[in-house]
């Protein structure tokens, strides 16, 4: 008996050796029409009303459409499902006239309830996404084809928020009927994200077939898509986020994108036939930030010494530590935005001895010991402790003696940094919404200037240019005041913008199309194969 | 009926047990410092104070730890482990989609461990101090000691992307869609839907990840038959059985293997326990999106429902393996069972 049983066994695993010798699969993703994406995965939820991180945006832009979007790379909002669209003279109102032949993937036509339940469901979840309708203070529809926005305030913002994936329109009837509600209280009545991680209810060129957190994603082509479409018929996406398994995967054919490439996986792509790859700067940027209140940030108070700190980093060293394609911008708003004041010249960029000069003058000519306090995120990949050992290195240089404090992100480290209690730390900033009003809160008064008790008093000329960028809604004046802006920042700020991340793709050589954008990482409906 | 009643009060224990987990792990998750709301909600959500009130609210995270303790064992009993804070999803639904993919890695990586390992284990026993018997060694000890998640990266290089004789990570390629879920278990679904191509292809997925995690219990494995062997080997009724004449393999495996076997047992069983707990690693890897993965995030987002359904279940696992464990050795050894 116990011969059978050990000859069984073994039976058992050689037929697992064979299986698994056997010839290379016959891989779907090679044939004509399907296209395997790779990306990391670290999200929950492909409802739109909840969605706020990058990597899903891919799959709403993909199954679902919004009012604007960023066309071919542009950073200027184009229309969408708005057919034409104007404000008010006051600027306080934002009428939309609709598309009339857009339709949802189910047959209902895209009409103005459907955008009225859009908005003031994502408003009303209170999730993550929902301060993007903050400046929302009603929706009116007049008509089936007119949507008018009355917003709080002006807010030359709101197309490019309108554009984000988490303002996605939604087929109302279908979500209603699933659990959906945009009332006061979705937060707690709203069920309906259970039904739209199984499948979607947009109007966009694909559909949602399947969902498998951590595994797969799986979008086929919409039938009833009312647009012009390109020719893949269906994306499968890996929800593999480790950067040599997708360089094998894309070496081997078995993947088609890779998403989350670094430095090192470049390097064994290179020569490679069939693989193309981009490096790109993301709107993701690290940033140095001193704190203003002198019992906080003791010596880094100084405006000074702040400058004297900005003289002395090495930004090419930096640079190298986030990856080819890594630029530093050369003020708080990053480079690819209207208003950027553009890249940071690295070479000139570092001058220790006007570094020392600018210490002796704050009266610091012998340093200081500093505490440099870091949490254990990483930017991009990038772990922001490597930022913080450059940096450490570098200011060794003018005899300040940091010593890095780790802290942990969920036990304090958030808290702190979030009610301005840090002296000094080095944290990056993610994009919200596609606009360069984003990078508005790093001025006096505002969400992360007050991080660093940098507030409005003594600013008020710039809370003024600020009231004037907001209620701007012609790009190029737009475009100026935000440069004046950074002007009017750049003796007195407490923040030194480090570097914007990089971000490295791969993709296959039959693909064109295939582009990194920050608002959809690659738009899926503009990849055809050859 | 003496069998019977060991194991209903084996049973019973097991739910007083079951208490005690969720006790222990509701207090450690709530000792732990953190905030669930600051893993969660994004910077600017963060300093809105209306949303992260109506977070609390809709997690119970307003109300005192006591209440949300009393909700939590409620619930437990009603086998409601809650709403999985991270993906808003049923716990149970988190850890019944979770759990098979786990499962079916995990009995195959057991599978091969316990044959190599009880293999190797009766050949350097026999050829002890032998060459074959220091390279066996070498091996085991390599086994138990290779960091996993180095051994998966280079097994993922050598057999997928250079050899390319085994597929990549995942659990089936891109050319098949997964199956319909009966089980949760693509290989047994596969075979329900009456696609075998696809069993296959479940199959040779799970090669890899599987051999990854079998090196290590295989090393104890093979490291704990031949010590016990020898030790056996050394008893008078082995002597007897030699003087019979009775040949050295018929010896090893008609008289000596069942009770050397006995620790074995329990090296197995333990080494089930710890794959189906402990693969965050490999499971990352190999894109496996089981229990170790679902926990990882679980734990690196404050999700206080999932960490402690996750801990039930593992806790669970112990507790029924252990349990099958006492039962083998009676069943194996007619003494404990008298005991």
């Amino acid at each position: 008996m116990k011969k059978k049983v050990i000859v069984l066994l073994l039976t058992f695993a050689m037929v697992f050796i064979v299986a698994g010798c056997s010839s290379k699969d016959n891989n779907e993703g090679a044939s004509e029409s399907v296209v395997v994406i790779a990306m990391g995965s670290g999200f929950s939820t492909l409802d739109p009303g909840f969605m706020y991180e990058q990597n899903p945006t891919l799959v709403a832009n993909a199954c679902y459409e919004t009012l604007f979007k960023f066309i071919d790379g542009s950073d200027e909002p184009q229309t969408s499902l708005a057919e034409s669209y104007t404000f008010s003279d006051d600027g306080l109102a934002l009428t939309i006239v609709l598309k009339e032949e857009a339709t949802f993937a189910s047959g209902n036509p895209v009409t103005s309830e459907d955008v009225k339940f859009s908005l003031n469901r994502t408003k009303n979840l209170k999730g993550n996404p929902s301060f993007i309708a903050d400046t929302i203070k009603s929706i009116e529809c007049p008509d089936e084809s007119t949507v008018v926005i009355n917003l709080t305030g002006q807010d030359s913002a709101i197309l490019s928020k309108l554009g984000y994936a988490s303002c996605s329109i939604l087929d109302s009837k279908v979500v209603k009927e699933n659990g959906g509600t945009d009332a006061e209280d979705a937060n707690t009545t709203d069920t309906a994200q259970v039904y739209l991680d199984a499948t979607s209810a947009g109007s966009g060129m694909y559909v949602l077939k399947s969902y498998t957190p951590d595994e797969e994603i799986i979008l086929e082509k919409n039938e009833n898509y009312w647009g012009t479409t390109t020719n893949v018929d269906k994306y499968i996406i890996k929800l593999q986020g480790d950067a040599n398994t997708q360089m094998m995967g894309l070496s081997s054919g078995d993947i088609d994108i890779a998403l989350n490439l670094t430095d090192d996986t470049i390097i064994e792509l290179e020569g490679k036939e069939n693989v193309k790859v981009q490096n790109e700067s993301t709107k993701t940027v690290g940033f140095l930030m001193m704190n203003e209140d002198e019992k906080i940030g003791g010596p880094v108070a100084n405006n000074k010494v702040q400058k004297a700190i900005s003289y002395a980093i090495d930004y090419k060293g930096i640079q190298t530590i986030c990856g080819t394609g890594s630029i530093t911008p050369e003020s708080i708003i990053q480079v690819g935005f209207m208003g950027s004041k553009g890249e940071k010249d690295v070479s000139t960029a570092t001058d220790l001895v006007k570094a020392k000069e600018l210490l002796k003058e704050a009266g610091y000519e012998d340093g200081f010991d500093i505490d440099l306090e870091m949490s254990e995120l990483d930017m991009e990949g990038v772990p922001l402790l490597d930022l913080a050992q450059i940096v450490k290195e570098d200011l060794s240089e003018i005899n300040i003696n940091v010593n890095i404090v780790q802290r942990d992100w969920v036990a304090g480290y958030g808290d702190d940094y979030r009610d301005g209690k840090m002296g000094m730390t080095i944290i990056y900033w993610g994009i919200d919404y596609n606009d360069p009003n984003v990078q508005l809160v790093f001025l006096p008064g505002q969400q992360v200037g007050l991080r660093a008790n940098w507030k409005e008093k003594g600013y008020e000329d710039i809370t003024k240019k600020y009231n004037d960028i907001l209620a701007e809604t012609d790009s190029s004046k737009r475009s100026q005041l935000l440069v004046e802006v950074q002007d009017m920042i750049e003796e007195d700020s407490p923040f030194v913008m480090l570097a914007q991340a990089s971000c490295h793709i791969g993709y296959n050589s039959k693909l064109t199309g295939v582009n990194f954008s920050d608002t959809y990482r690659v738009d899926v409906t503009e990849i055809n194969i050859q | 009926m003496e069998r019977l009643r060991f194991i209903i009060k084996r049973f019973a224990l097991l739910i007083v047990m079951l208490f005690g987990v969720a006790t222990i792990v509701f207090v450690l998750t709530k000792l732990v410092p953190g905030d669930s709301a600051v893993a969660n909600l994004s910077q600017r959500s963060l300093s809105d104070p209306k949303i992260v009130e109506a977070y609390k609210v809709k997690h119970g995270l307003d109300q005192p730890v006591i209440i949300q303790y009393f909700i939590h064992i409620k619930n437990v009993f009603k086998l409601d482990l809650g709403t999985s804070m991270r993906t808003n999803q049923s716990i149970l639904y988190e850890l019944k989609r979770c759990f098979p993919a786990t499962i079916e890695l995990a009995t195959l990586a057991i599978l091969l461990s316990t044959i190599f390992g009880i293999f190797f284990g009766i050949i350097s026993a026999m050829k002890r101090n032998s060459i074959v018997d220091q390279i066996v060694r070498a091996i085991s000890v390599l086994g138990v000691s290779i960091p996993s998640f180095w051994f998966a990266l280079i097994m993922l290089y050598v057999f997928y992307y250079k050899l390319q004789i085994l597929p990549g990570p995942g659990r089936l390629s891109a050319s098949f869609s997964a199956p319909v879920a009966v089980t949760g278990f693509y290989m047994i679904d596969s075979l329900i839907e009456g696609d075998f191509l696809k069993f296959i292809d479940a199959l040779k997925h799970l090669i890899l990840p599987a051999s990854v995690l079998a090196a290590f219990t295989m090393g104890l494995i093979t490291r704990t038959t031949r010590s016990n062997l020898l030790d056996v080997m050394s008893t008078d009724y082995i002597r007897t059985a030699k003087a019979k004449g009775l040949s050295k393999v018929s010896v090893i495996v008609s008289h000596a293997l069942g009770n050397a076997l006995i620790p074995v047992l329990t090296v197995i069983g333990l080494g089930f326990g710890n794959l189906l707990g402990g693969m965050v690693l490999v499971e990352t890897i190999f894109n496996w999106p089981g229990l170790g993965q679902f926990a990882y995030n679980s734990v690196k987002s404050l999700d206080y429902p999932g960490i402690i359904g996750v801990s039930l279940l593992i806790a669970l696992n112990y507790m029924l393996i252990n349990t099958v464990i006492d039962i083998l050795y009676g069943t194996i050894d007619p003494r404990v069972r008298c005991k």
